[in-house]
């Protein structure tokens, strides 16, 4: 006999909450004017800040993480830190890149941060890997390449994701 | 009639300057009548203690208090003067495993960079036509989590007040492109 539903805990209780929706009451109705959406369109589109020394700092932070990683070896305990170390520098450069033009930047680091996302450690080659990345990237930003990059922004794209590929189908991990 | 957001009060906590210049550029532009800003995350709590804005939008990855970590500040701190607070947490990451564990915190909407006017709109406009209600239970306090609606029935009504929901069934749990 099964006495394990007879035996169960009571489920926890959960308090339901309604709260007045003070932002309703001070916004009013009938969403945004479709120009007022452009024109702050416009504003992201047409700024002039320079991405330059903000992609230097998350580049010098990238390349500081993985020659730590490439400098000794990597252990168990410290396997997620040393990712995590290589991962956050990079995930910044697909998140601010194309806020600053530069969608080339956002779409390789985007790449990479996914390729990092599934690794299980960091050995040579994965490092090999996110050097080919920074380099790539380091190379874009110095050479003002804004927008995607056009066919050689696409080319570059599909050389870089072929090195990752090759690795998972040299390690059997598609 | 048309929003006006010319009473309202918004905090963005972000630690990059250009990419803060560019948020509050965009919210200036919507008509954001006050827009407090700050360079990390214990100083934006601080800012939030005093100023008691009517949403909060914070970049996740700051030092040394992070936005998942004010988050968690402003929903379970005493000092917090209102725990109930919309927060849209601005992020680089779209793995879901990483989304998950900071939507837990009580996350209301997510925005992934990076994005466009629009993209911050439709989380501006989501919370204030679609709020959530408040759940708190053992281990965690923040907005329902749970975004799904019953599938779209097709058979016979029973009732007269019976309706079908019109909602998208397949709405994602957080409004963020999963990779």
């Amino acid at each position: 006999m099964d006495n394990e539903h007879y035996n169960q805990k009571p489920r926890r209780k959960a308090e339901f909450i309604n709260t007045p929706n003070l932002l309703k009451a001070k916004v009013g109705s009938g969403g945004l004017n479709e120009q007022i959406i452009q024109r702050a369109q416009q504003l992201l589109e047409k700024h002039a800040e320079d991405f330059a020394p903000l992609a230097d700092i998350y580049l010098t932070r990238m390349k500081a993480a993985i020659d730590d990683a490439q400098s000794s070896e990597v252990t168990d305990a410290e396997l997620e830190d040393k990712i995590t170390d290589i991962l956050v520098p990079c995930v910044q450069l697909k998140a601010n890149g194309a806020m600053f033009h530069y969608q080339l930047v956002t779409r390789i680091a985007g790449k990479f941060a996914q390729f990092m996302e599934v690794v299980d450690c960091l050995d040579n080659e994965i490092l090999n890997i996110a050097n080919a990345f920074h380099t790539t990237i380091k190379i874009v930003v110095a050479g003002k390449i804004k927008g995607d990059g056009g066919e050689q922004g696409e080319a570059l794209i599909e050389e870089l994701d072929n090195a990752c590929n090759r690795y998972f189908k040299k390690h059997n991990k598609n | 009639m048309s929003y006006s957001f010319q009473n309202t009060k918004i905090l963005i906590a972000e630690d990059n300057k250009p990419m803060l210049f560019l948020i509050k550029s965009v919210l200036q532009s919507f008509g954001v009548g006050t827009i407090i800003t700050s360079l990390d995350g214990d100083e934006a709590f601080h800012l939030f203690c005093q100023s008691n804005p009517d949403l909060v939008i914070t970049d996740w990855m700051m030092k040394p208090c992070d936005g998942v970590e004010l988050s968690r500040k402003i929903r379970n701190n005493p000092k917090s003067p209102n725990q109930y607070v919309p927060i849209i947490l601005m992020t680089g990451f779209t793995e879901k495993r990483r989304v998950i564990n900071a939507r837990d915190v009580g996350i209301t909407e997510f925005l992934a960079k990076p994005f466009n006017a629009r993209d911050l709109y439709k989380r501006i406009h989501s919370i204030v036509e679609k709020p959530r209600q408040f759940i708190r239970c053992e281990g965690f306090f923040g907005p329902d989590r749970r975004r799904k609606v019953p599938s779209k029935y097709a058979g016979p009504m029973r009732r007269a007040s019976d309706r079908v929901s019109e909602t998208n069934n397949d709405e994602p749990l957080t409004d963020i492109d999963f990779r």
